[in-house]
Parts: structure tokens; C-alpha cells; sequence
């Protein structure tokens, strides 16, 4: 599965990557494979909201989706 | 009612969006303004080169719409004005501009500050100060979601 990333997690692992999520990978399987090959970046992602068609997506649901985004905690202004 | 939410790449001018605001709040009386700026200075004291605003191809939009829009429902306003950098803003430089107009000041005034309070914690932009010491990703304080939290 394709992987796209924003904010600090784009900066620490690349804006783009992709993990080997068995059929039926939840978005904390997904989040558990990331965090397995990115230990740096645990904490962040953990702080992360997972998106799949520009819709946000609960750890327990199914992405639904070729690409899954983890979004870093916003902050505009 | 008139709801403007706009993402630039390239540069944002205060003085341009006033005139845009003003010349559709001729039937009003207040119009009431915030302008943000690249701080040249970090939290922790260094200085800072610029600001580098990432940002997702449609949430970030569509979050700036849904505060403005919000914003409109909420208040007494006429008309609401949201614009926003992305990329690389130098330090002194805008990255945000909020405006409001009403019949009475009350309703600008305190829309313009939901505007600020929501854009600083919940819009879709992830932001990192770049300066001789580095390059650090800034996110919001207490202080802010404390702020965002007055509106309920």
C-alpha cells in the first residue's frame, strides 16, 4: 500500500512510501508496519490522524483506498 | 452573506484583500481585519529565515471554506474573507489575513478573532521555522487550544 506523508513525518521517512499490508490491513496494522520500519518517528505518527480519500479514517476501519495519509498534528495561522 | 477562503502559493498583499473586503461592505459599517506575520524569532529564541507552510491538495482548502464558512453562520457578519499562504513565507511576510464586515463592530470584531482562533488548530497546514539554527516544526501551544476552546 501506498503511503503519503505530511509535516514532519514527510520530513523524517519521505513524502512518499509504501508498506507490504496484507488484504484486509486495518489502519493500525498499517500505522504498526510504518511505526515497525520508522522507530524514530513513533511518537509522531502515533499523534497522527490517518486519511483515505480525503476522508478521515478510524485505526479500527479498513483504509478503502490505494493510499493512506498520516496527518501530523495542523497548525495554521 | 459572502464567504471567501483562498489558498495562495505565491504571495499574499493585506492592502489588496482590504480593498477586496471594502468594496463589498459598502452597505456595511465595520470591517475588522488580522494580519499575520512570519515571526523572525522562534519560541525558543533563534532566529528565524522563514516560514514553510506544507499543505495537503484538497484538505487544506476545504478546511480554510469550513472556518469561514462556519465563522458566517456563527456570527452577524455580511462578509467573511480568509486567505492563506503555503510554501515559503520569509520572516516580516504575511501568511494569513482574516477580515469580517458587519452592520455593527461587535460581530467583525469578534468574528475575526474565532477566524484566528480556529486557523491556528485547525487548519490543514503543518509548519516548520527554518533559520541559521535549523529547521523546526512548530505546532500549536495550550495557549492556543485554550483560545480555540472560548467558542466552544
Amino acid at each position: 500500500m501506498r503511503i503519503r506523508l505530511y509535516g514532519r513525518l514527510g520530513d523524517a521517512i519521505g513524502r512518499e512510501t509504501e508498506v507490504d499490508a496484507p488484504d484486509g490491513s486495518t489502519v493500525a496494522d498499517i500505522r504498526q508496519l510504518l511505526t515497525a520500519s520508522h522507530p524514530a518517528v513513533t511518537e509522531a505518527l502515533a499523534r497522527s490522524r490517518a486519511c483515505a480519500g480525503d476522508r478521515l479514517v478510524r485505526d479500527d476501519e479498513r483504509p478503502g483506498s490505494d493510499v493512506l495519509e498520516f496527518l501530523p498534528p495542523v497548525s495554521g495561522g | 452573506m459572502s464567504v471567501v477562503a483562498l489558498l495562495e502559493a505565491d504571495t499574499l498583499d493585506p492592502q489588496f484583500e482590504l480593498a477586496e473586503l471594502t468594496e463589498v461592505a459598502r452597505g456595511d459599517g465595520a470591517i475588522v481585519t488580522f494580519v499575520g506575520l512570519a515571526r523572525p524569532e522562534s519560541r525558543e529564541g533563534n532566529a528565524v529565515d522563514a516560514v514553510v507552510l506544507d499543505h495537503h491538495p484538497t484538505l487544506t482548502r476545504q478546511s480554510l471554506e469550513q472556518i469561514a464558512v462556519a465563522c458566517g453562520e456563527r456570527f452577524d457578519v455580511s462578509h467573511v474573507r480568509v486567505v492563506h499562504r503555503c510554501g515559503t513565507v520569509p520572516a516580516g511576510e504575511p501568511i494569513v489575513f482574516a477580515g469580517a464586515a458587519s452592520i455593527h463592530r461587535r460581530a467583525a470584531f469578534d468574528a475575526a478573532d474565532y477566524l484566528m482562533d480556529r486557523l491556528k488548530t485547525e487548519a490543514v497546514f503543518w509548519k516548520r521555522e527554518v533559520g541559521d539554527a535549523g529547521s523546526e516544526w512548530v505546532e500549536p501551544t495550550e495557549a492556543d487550544f485554550a483560545d480555540r476552546d472560548r467558542w466552544g
